[in-house]
C-alpha cells in the first residue's frame, strides 16, 4: 500500500470510520508478523465492514491479515505480503447465550476469560485452557486452533464449534453449520477455517455447545524415572474404565516449567511426570484417586500425589499456558507440535532427546495422551543458537516424525522469524494433499487477500 | 456409447463385477428415501485401485458416478439421480487393520457399522456412532452422510470419529487426508469431507477412532401420560446439564405399533415414552441414573423402570431400532424427516407437529433423539392416493419450516441428498449456498460425482421448491 496509501486510507476510513483506522508506530508494532509492519490497523464494527474492506482490498490488491489480541501472531510462515491489520476486538459480544440449551455465539473478538467468566456464572465452561488465556480472543484461538489439556475428554475445537459466519476473500458473508448441537445441513465449511490461520476468511460469529462444570476435580502426579514407563503408566489408563479429564506427560525440562516455585516440595521436577485430572461427581474423583494409586504403584511410580486445590489450579494454569512460559524463559527457543499416536510417543521423544543433546539444546516436552505434544529446544541458558543450527536441526525433526513406525504430523509453532526464513518452511515436507489444500484456499479466496503466505506453498 | 463403456467396464471388473440387465438396475434405483433414479449400470471394485479406474473410464464417458454402500440412506444420498454408474462398495467390505492400542481401526467402505464393532468386542472396544440401520448400514455410508444415532448425544456423530480417509477424486487421483493422528496442520479436509454426501470425492478407506466400553450401562424407561410431560422432561435433563449417553422419545401411536410388532415390554395405554440409557464408571451411572428418576417424577412420569439385565436392555434397544419397520406394518409409505430444534424447543415444537397432522389429515408417529432435539416426525401415507402424498410433502415442509424458524436446521443426520436440496435456501443464504458451490467445484468440477444432490439444481434461484419428484415411491428397505 504504497504510492495509492492515501487514496486507500480515505477509503478505508469511510468504510470503518477515521476513529478505526490507526496508523501510529505503536499499533503497526503490535501488529507485527514476522517482523512485517502493516500500513495500517483496522478496527470494524461488524460483518459488514468487514465485508467492503475485504472487497476494496481484493480490488486494490491489498493483502489483510485478521488479529485480535495478538497473541499468536508468530504462528505460521512468514506472509507474502501484509498491508491491514484487521483488529477484531471491538467485536467482542456475546450475541447468543442460551444456557438452558447449552449453546453459545459470540463474536472473534470476545477474550477467552471473559467468555469463561460468562460461561461459569451458569457452571458452565467451553473446554478451551489455551495459552494467552488473559488476551486471547475467541477468534485466534479457533483460527491458530489452540491446543487445550481438554482434549482428552472434550475434543477439539472441530469436536464443540457447531458454525460460524466468516466473510471470504472476496468479501461474501457466508455461513455453515449452525446454532443447534446436531445439523449435517450443508458442507461443514466451518471445519476448514479451524487452524486456518485467517487464510480463508476473517471470522464473525462462532457458534458452541457449551458444558456443564463438573461439580468436583482432583489433579494427581504420578513420576516416573523414564519415559517408557511414564508412557506405560498413560497406557494403563487408557486400557482401563477411567475416564479422566485429561492425562499429560511433562518430561523433565517440561516438569521445570509445569511446576513453579510454589508446588511442594513432593514433586520432583528431574522426573516424567504424569498429570491425570479426573472431574464428575466427588464419588468419580475419589475412584480414581484410588485406582490411579494402585496402577501408579503397579507401574513403578516413584511418586504419586494428590494435588491440593491451590496446587492444582497452578499446575493446571501451567500446563495451559506452556508453551508461552518456554518462550518467556527463551524467546528464541523452536516449539514443535506434534500430532502424534500414542504408541510412538515414548519412542519419537528418545528420538528428539537424541538429537538435543548432540546440539546441546535444552528440550522441554509436554504430551497430551490423547495425541498432541509440544517440543520446544531451549538454547542452554547464556546462549544465542546459530539459526542456521536450529534451522538444520529442524529438518531432522521432521525425518524423524515422518518415519514409517512413528509417523508423527509436526509443525513449528513457535520459532523466531529468521530460523523461519533459513528453513524456508515450518510446516515440513509438503502434505500428499496439498493441491487440494490449494484449490480449498482457492474458492475462498482467489485473489490471496487473506494472510498470503502463512500457509505451506503460497497459501 | 453407453453399451461400449459397459463393455470396457465388464473387461475392467469381469463380469462378476458389473450389473446392467433391466432387473438389477431396479434393486438399485431406490435407498431408505421415498426418492427414485435408475443408474446405467452397477459397479463393484475391489480395489482402490479398481475404483480410480472405474472413474477415469466414466470420465472418458462423462458418465455420472455415484458412491453406495447399503442404500439405507434417508435422503437419496445413493440415487442415481441422472443415471450413469452406481459404484457400490460392497466387495470392498475389509476390516484391513485394527490398532487396539491407539484406539484405531483402518476400514474398507464396505464395513457394515455394526461389523466392525462386532470385530473389536472381544478387545472391549466398539465403534461409537450408532444409526438406528447400524445391521446393515456401512461406515462408507456413515461417512458420507455424518450419520448419527442415539449414542451421538454423549459421543458424537461419525465425523468425531474419523482421523483420517482415502479418497479417490473425480479425475482418478488417489489422495489420503488425515490418518490415525489426532491432529493434523493444515486444513481439515476430514471435517469437510465426512457429511459430503459423496459429491466431494469418492471414499475409499476409512480410520476410523475406536472408543472402550464402559464400565456400567443403565437402562431407564420413562412412561407419560402426557406429551408435555413427556418434553418437559427432557428439557429438563438439558437445562440440569445431565449428559446421558442417549434419549430417545417413542410417542404412544408409534409405541402400539413397536409393541405389536416387537414385544418389548412398551406400555401401549400411555402418551409417550422416554428410553433413557446411562454409561460410564457406576459411581457415574448411578448418579445420574438417580438425578433423571427425579427429574422424570417430578414431571409426573407414570412409571420409571430401569431394565433389569442385557437381555431387557436389549429388548428395549430392538424395540427403538426397529420403530421404523414397525410403522411400515402401519402403512404402505412413511416420509421420515429428521429436523433440528434447540432442545428446549421441544414441547412448543410437538405440539405444532400434532397442530399440522391435524390439519393435513395424517398420522405422524414421532420416534427420535430427543436429547439433541433431533426430531424424526414420520408421516404415514399410501402412495397411490396422489392427494394424499401432496398434503405429506405440504405438510413435511410445514414442518421444516417450523424447526428452521425457532434456530434449528434441516436435517441432523441423514442429510440433503435430493430430498431437501431445493429447502436449503430456508437455512442459508445465495452467498453461503455459492461458497459451498465453489468448494464443491474445487473437488468435483465437472459436477460429476453425485449430482443433484446437497446444493438446490435451480441457480441463483431464490424461490423455494418442494421436492416434487417423487412421482413414483417405492417402500424402504
Amino acid at each position: 500500500m504504497s504510492q495509492p496509501a492515501q487514496a486507500s486510507l480515505t477509503r478505508l476510513e469511510e468504510i470503518v470510520g477515521a476513529t478505526y483506522v490507526l496508523t501510529d508506530a505503536a499499533e503497526l508494532d503490535a501488529r507485527q508478523v514476522d517482523g512485517m509492519r502493516p500500513s495500517a490497523v483496522l478496527r470494524p464494527g461488524d460483518a459488514a465492514q468487514i465485508s467492503e474492506v475485504i472487497r476494496f482490498a481484493a480490488s486494490e490488491k491489498i493483502a489483510v491479515i485478521p488479529c485480535g489480541g495478538c497473541t499468536k501472531l508468530g504462528i505460521g510462515s512468514p506472509p507474502s505480503r501484509y498491508d491491514i491489520a484487521l483488529d477484531l476486538t471491538r467485536m467482542n459480544r456475546v450475541l447468543a447465550y442460551d444456557p438452558r440449551d447449552l449453546t453459545l455465539g459470540v463474536e472473534p473478538g470476545a477474550r477467552i476469560e471473559d467468555l469463561l467468566r460468562c460461561l461459569s456464572e451458569q457452571r458452565q465452561f467451553l473446554p478451551l485452557a489455551v495459552p494467552f488465556s488473559d488476551r486471547a480472543t475467541i477468534g485466534g484461538i479457533v483460527a491458530a486452533n489452540s491446543s487445550s489439556p481438554l482434549r482428552h475428554s472434550y475434543g477439539g475445537v472441530r469436536d464443540f464449534c457447531l458454525g460460524m459466519e466468516f466473510v471470504t476473500g472476496e468479501g461474501s458473508a457466508a455461513k455453515s453449520g449452525g446454532r443447534v448441537v446436531k445439523n449435517v445441513t450443508g458442507y461443514d465449511l466451518h471445519k476448514l477455517l479451524i487452524g486456518s490461520l485467517g487464510t480463508l476468511g476473517v471470522i464473525t460469529r462462532l457458534n458452541f455447545r457449551t458444558f456443564p462444570m463438573p461439580s468436583a476435580q482432583g489433579t494427581f502426579i504420578a513420576s516416573f524415572s523414564d519415559a517408557e514407563a511414564a508412557f506405560g503408566f498413560c497406557r494403563e489408563i487408557a486400557q482401563s474404565v477411567l475416564m479422566p479429564h485429561m492425562v499429560e506427560v511433562a518430561d523433565p525440562g517440561a516438569a521445570h516449567f509445569v511446576f513453579a516455585a510454589e508446588t511442594p516440595e513432593r514433586i520432583t521436577a528431574e522426573q516424567w511426570s504424569v498429570m491425570v485430572m479426573a472431574a464428575g461427581q466427588p464419588a468419580v474423583v475419589d475412584r480414581h484417586a484410588r485406582e490411579l494409586g494402585h496402577m501408579a504403584a503397579g507401574a513403578n511410580a516413584n511418586e504419586f500425589v494428590r494435588l491440593s486445590d491451590a496446587e492444582q489450579a497452578s499446575i493446571l494454569a501451567r500446563i495451559r499456558e506452556f508453551p508461552r512460559l518456554v518462550l518467556e524463559a527463551a524467546p528464541s527457543a523452536m516449539i514443535f507440535r506434534l500430532g502424534v499416536v500414542p504408541t510412538a510417543m515414548a519412542p519419537l521423544l528418545a528420538r528428539l532427546g537424541q538429537m538435543a543433546a548432540r546440539d546441546q539444546f535444552d528440550i522441554a516436552a509436554l504430551t497430551r495422551a490423547s495425541g498432541v505434544a509440544y517440543v520446544g529446544f531451549l538454547p542452554k541458558e547464556g546462549e544465542i543458537a546459530p539459526f542456521a543450527a536450529l534451522a538444520t536441526l529442524a529438518s531432522e525433526v521432521f525425518q524423524a516424525c515422518h518415519t514409517a513406525e512413528i509417523n508423527a504430523n509436526a509443525m513449528i509453532e513457535w520459532c523466531q522469524d529468521e530460523v523461519k526464513r533459513a528453513m524456508g518452511g515450518i510446516w515440513g515436507p509438503v502434505r500428499q494433499d496439498f493441491a487440494l489444500m490449494k484449490r480449498v484456499k482457492n474458492a475462498f479466496d482467489p485473489q490471496g487477500v487473506l494472510s498470503p503466505g502463512r500457509f505451506a506453498g503460497e497459501i | 456409447m453407453k453399451a461400449q463403456l459397459i463393455r470396457e467396464l465388464t473387461a475392467l471388473l469381469g463380469p462378476k463385477g458389473v450389473l446392467s440387465q433391466a432387473e438389477d438396475l431396479m434393486l438399485y434405483e431406490y435407498d431408505g428415501s421415498v426418492e427414485k433414479g435408475s443408474p446405467d449400470c452397477i459397479v463393484f471394485p475391489g480395489s482402490t485401485r479398481e475404483v480410480a479406474e472405474i472413474v477415469r473410464l466414466a470420465n472418458r464417458y462423462e458418465a455420472p458416478l455415484v458412491g453406495r454402500g447399503a442404500g439405507t440412506g434417508l435422503s437419496g444420498g445413493a440415487i442415481a439421480r441422472d443415471g450413469g454408474l452406481v459404484i457400490a462398495f460392497s466387495r470392498m467390505n475389509r476390516i484391513l487393520e485394527v490398532d487396539a492400542a491407539n484406539l484405531r481401526a483402518v476400514v474398507q467402505p464396505g464395513v457394515v457399522n455394526l461389523d466392525l464393532s462386532r470385530a473389536v468386542d472381544h478387545l472391549g472396544l466398539y465403534f461409537a456412532p450408532d444409526p438406528s440401520s447400524q445391521r446393515a448400514c456401512t461406515i462408507g455410508g456413515n461417512v458420507s452422510e455424518n450419520s448419527g444415532g442415539p449414542h451421538t448425544l454423549a459421543y458424537g456423530v461419525t465425523a468425531n470419529h474419523v482421523t483420517g480417509l482415502e479418497l479417490v477424486l473425480p479425475d482418478g487421483e488417489i489422495v489420503r487426508i488425515g490418518g490415525k493422528n489426532i491432529e493434523t496442520p493444515g486444513y481439515d479436509l476430514d471435517g469437510l469431507l465426512v457429511g459430503s454426501e459423496g459429491t466431494l470425492a469418492l471414499v475409499t478407506e476409512i480410520t476410523v477412532r475406536l472408543m472402550r466400553k464402559p464400565e456400567a450401562v443403565k437402562t431407564l424407561l420413562a412412561v407419560y401420560e402426557t406429551l408435555d410431560d413427556t418434553t418437559e422432561s427432557v428439557v429438563d435433563i438439558t437445562v440440569r446439564a445431565i449428559t446421558p449417553a442417549a434419549c430417545e422419545m417413542l410417542d404412544g401411536f408409534t409405541l402400539r405399533a413397536v409393541e405389536d410388532y416387537v414385544h418389548a415390554g412398551f406400555p401401549k395405554d400411555c402418551a409417550a415414552v422416554l428410553l433413557i440409557e446411562v454409561e460410564g464408571l457406576t459411581e457415574t451411572v448411578e448418579a445420574q441414573a438417580a438425578e433423571i428418576i427425579e427429574v422424570c417424577r417430578l414431571h409426573h412420569a407414570r412409571e420409571v423402570r430401569v431394565a433389569r439385565d442385557a437381555h431387557e436392555r436389549d429388548l428395549l434397544w430392538k424395540g427403538r431400532k426397529n420403530a421404523f419397520g414397525a410403522l411400515g406394518r402401519l402403512s404402505p409409505m412413511y416420509y421420515v424427516q429428521d429436523g433440528v430444534i434447540p432442545r428446549t424447543r421441544l414441547p412448543e415444537t410437538l405440539r405444532r407437529i400434532e397442530e399440522v397432522a391435524l390439519k393435513y389429515d395424517l398420522h405422524i408417529g414421532n420416534i427420535f433423539h430427543a436429547g439433541d432435539g433431533n426430531l424424526h416426525p414420520l408421516i404415514l401415507f399410501d402412495e397411490r392416493d396422489r392427494a394424499q402424498f401432496a398434503r405429506v410433502v405440504a405438510a413435511g415442509g410445514e414442518i421444516m419450516r417450523h424447526c428452521v424458524a425457532v434456530g434449528g436446521a434441516l436435517t441432523g443426520e441423514h442429510g440433503v441428498g435430493m430430498e431437501k436440496n431445493e429447502l436449503m435456501p430456508l437455512m442459508f443464504t445465495p452467498e453461503d449456498l455459492a461458497l459451498m458451490g465453489s468448494v464443491r467445484a474445487a473437488f468435483n468440477p465437472a459436477g460429476r460425482l453425485n449430482p443433484g444432490k446437497v446444493l438446490p439444481m435451480g441457480k441463483a434461484c431464490g424461490e423455494i421448491r418442494v421436492q416434487t419428484s417423487a412421482v413414483s415411491t417405492t417402500a424402504p428397505a
